[in-house]
């Protein structure tokens, strides 16, 4: 037996939910589904290929007060910023899921980044199984799948009019509306099945190719505009900031990009990486040698936002591919 | 370290800012609640990170030894945003501490060993706390041999303390300028072509290098010419910095973080980088 929802009732589950506490679904906004804190069930998107943002804004916003310098009487005071609020957020789907829990890895590692701690441990998170794979989807070869629980407290799969609800933390249990779940014989259709890509010792490969021209001639076209990392559910870089207003004072933390000029430019001037062609290799190996050197496995969910929004078709699936092709090259 | 919420700095009070060189101060700093004052130990080598409030923070090393006071003391060179606004605070003002961090010499491992210490410019600050560490644990080192160069004598960032350094026993001190003054008796010539003058043996030594880019690149070379091994040659490395914690991706080169990995490294480590500076 499983335990299903229909359509009609996820909605007013949805109703409820929003009525409680903060709700961050996809839903549309002038002809693009982003996740966005929604106040009426209606306007939640159920049927998408995949948002145009990852949800990670949510845990880890744009740019975000880590602290806030107060002053009285000559004396200062530093005042840490808090998240009071519990949030769903919902709609997400599992390469998603999987790359908020990359971004765990990090993050979440002793000492634990306090802000964002408290973003994960106060947020419920509702996926949903994907029922179709999008042309630029891979997210198979990268250690997940269109309906893989793992990493949501709740998973929904989409069966004709209703969902099939997987509960899968106890966090997730506790949310579900037992008024409103039925037991059924129906089963879940089977998952749609993403591209796949050769990751299969990619990271062993990686190590060889590092001095390869292979990336400052894929730089060439490069318009450093930084919009893989602004889309990416896995990119984590952070500056960090003050910023001073009306004599207030704020410490501010906010998403940077190692393909940025300043990334690592010291104060005097001199600059580790200072071509393009460095910088844009960094990237892929930040996800493709780095990461999963450091924490056991790809920094990559293949979500294929990346390359669906690259200006100029910079493809990691085709980077993948080559880097492949260059280290069987090697071994010849 | 504020382990409950990593990114909010201990607050302190800077005491005093004295000049070492044209445009590097001493800044002395308090902690100004007294358990945490009591808890920050350190180890040479180690760095914090520095808040002037409204401005920015920013990653330097620590100058002093814990074991001497609970004062720490950093020496900033005004060369950016942040070292700008230090140099510019007033003592009695309040700044921001986060750390310490990053690992440090292995200086109990060197006992036994001969050190030579070879700095150059704003490079010496870190190698400070090691030369102070040795000559107060005179017994458990060999001869200490320090060469720090600098661009003009004006530059030398620890001057009042060199005839401490000279005339402790077993150690020798050799100061160097690219150019020197009306005032300059001493010598002038780059650091690289000092220790091949002077030949310091590798036999049971150990050599900490600091300074800029180029005058590291050539110190290898001629370390390596005398005999020292890659295991025998330690550095601190600098990368641009945010969190501190291994978390903000700024400083990695190849999987190792600088901030949490380092900022010590023997020759050995870093040559092993896949991205090499």
């Amino acid at each position: 037996m499983t335990q299903i929802i229909s359509r009609q009732d996820l909605l007013s589950w949805l109703e409820r939910l929003i009525g409680e506490r903060i709700v961050i679904a996809p839903a549309q906004s002038n002809g693009l589904v982003l996740f966005q804190r929604v106040s009426r069930a209606e306007d939640i998107v159920l049927d998408f290929d995949n948002t145009v943002l990852s949800p990670k804004e949510s845990f880890l916003p744009l740019s975000e007060v880590l602290f806030t310098v107060a002053k009285e009487n000559g004396d200062i005071k530093l005042m840490p910023a808090t998240v009071a609020e519990e949030m769903v957020l919902f709609g997400l789907h599992p390469c998603d899921a999987k790359g908020m829990a990359v971004i765990d890895q990090p993050l979440l590692a002793a000492p634990a980044d306090d802000l964002y701690q408290q973003h994960r441990a106060r947020t419920t998170l509702i996926g949903l199984a994907c029922s179709q794979a999008g042309p630029e989807c891979f997210c198979t070869s990268m250690g997940t799948a269109p309906d893989d629980p793992s990493n949501l407290d709740i998973l929904l799969t989409r069966v004709n009019d209703s969902y099939i609800v997987q509960a899968t933390t106890e966090k997730g249990k506790a949310l579900l509306p037992s008024d409103l779940i039925a037991q059924s014989e129906v089963t879940a259709p089977p998952p749609p099945s993403p591209q796949a890509v050769p990751t299969e010792g990619i990271v062993e490969v990686m190590r060889g190719a590092f001095e390869s021209p292979y990336w400052s001639r894929l730089a060439d076209r490069c318009l450093h505009c930084n919009l893989c990392a602004y889309v990416c559910p896995t990119c984590y870089c952070f500056d960090i900031r003050d910023y001073v207003d009306e004599g207030g004072i704020e410490r501010v933390r906010s998403w940077e990009s190692c393909q940025s000029p300043g990334f690592t430019r010291l104060a005097g001037g001199y600059d580790p990486r200072p071509t393009k062609g460095a910088r844009l290799r960094q990237r892929f190996y930040h996800k493709l040698s780095y990461f999963p050197e450091h924490f056991g496995h790809l920094g990559c969910v293949g979500c294929g936002r990346c390359v669906r929004y690259c200006p100029v078709n910079i493809d990691i699936r085709e980077i993948i591919n080559d880097i492949q092709k260059l280290g069987a090259q090697s071994e010849c | 370290m504020n382990a409950e919420n990593p990114f909010i700095p201990y607050l302190a009070t800077l005491l005093t800012t004295a000049d070492l060189t044209p445009d590097t101060k001493l800044l002395t700093v308090e902690l100004d609640d007294p358990d945490v004052r009591d808890r920050f130990d350190y180890q040479p080598g180690q760095f914090a990170i520095l808040s002037a409030f409204g401005v920015g923070e920013a990653p330097f090393c620590l100058v002093s030894v814990s074991y001497r006071g609970r004062q720490l003391e950093f020496a900033v060179r005004r060369i950016g945003t942040v070292t700008n606004a230090l140099h510019d605070l007033e003592p009695g003002v309040k700044v921001g501490v986060r750390g310490p961090f990053g690992n440090y010499f292995p200086l109990e491992q060197y006992k036994g060993s001969n050190i030579i210490i070879i700095g150059g410019g704003i490079g010496m600050a870190p190698l400070r706390p090691v030369v102070n560490f040795i000559l107060d644990h005179r017994a458990d080192y060999g001869d200490l041999l320090i060469i720090n160069g600098a661009r003009t004598p004006q530059d030398l960032v620890f001057a009042p303390e060199f005839d401490t350094w000279a005339q402790a026993p077993g150690s020798r001190l050799e100061l160097t300028v690219d150019r020197g003054d009306a005032g300059w008796t001493g010598r002038e010539a780059l650091v690289p072509d000092v220790v091949k003058e002077l030949k310091p043996s590798a036999e049971n030594a150990i050599a900490i290098t600091c300074g800029p880019p180029i005058m590291i690149r050539f110190t290898l070379i001629r370390l390596k010419e005398l005999g020292f091994t890659d295991s025998q040659i330690a550095t601190t490395l600098e990368m641009k910095m945010k969190c501190g914690l291994g978390k903000c991706a700024r400083c990695n080169v190849g999987d190792t973080y600088i901030c949490q990995d380092g900022p010590v490294f023997t020759l050995e480590q870093i040559s092993k980088f896949i991205e090499q500076f």
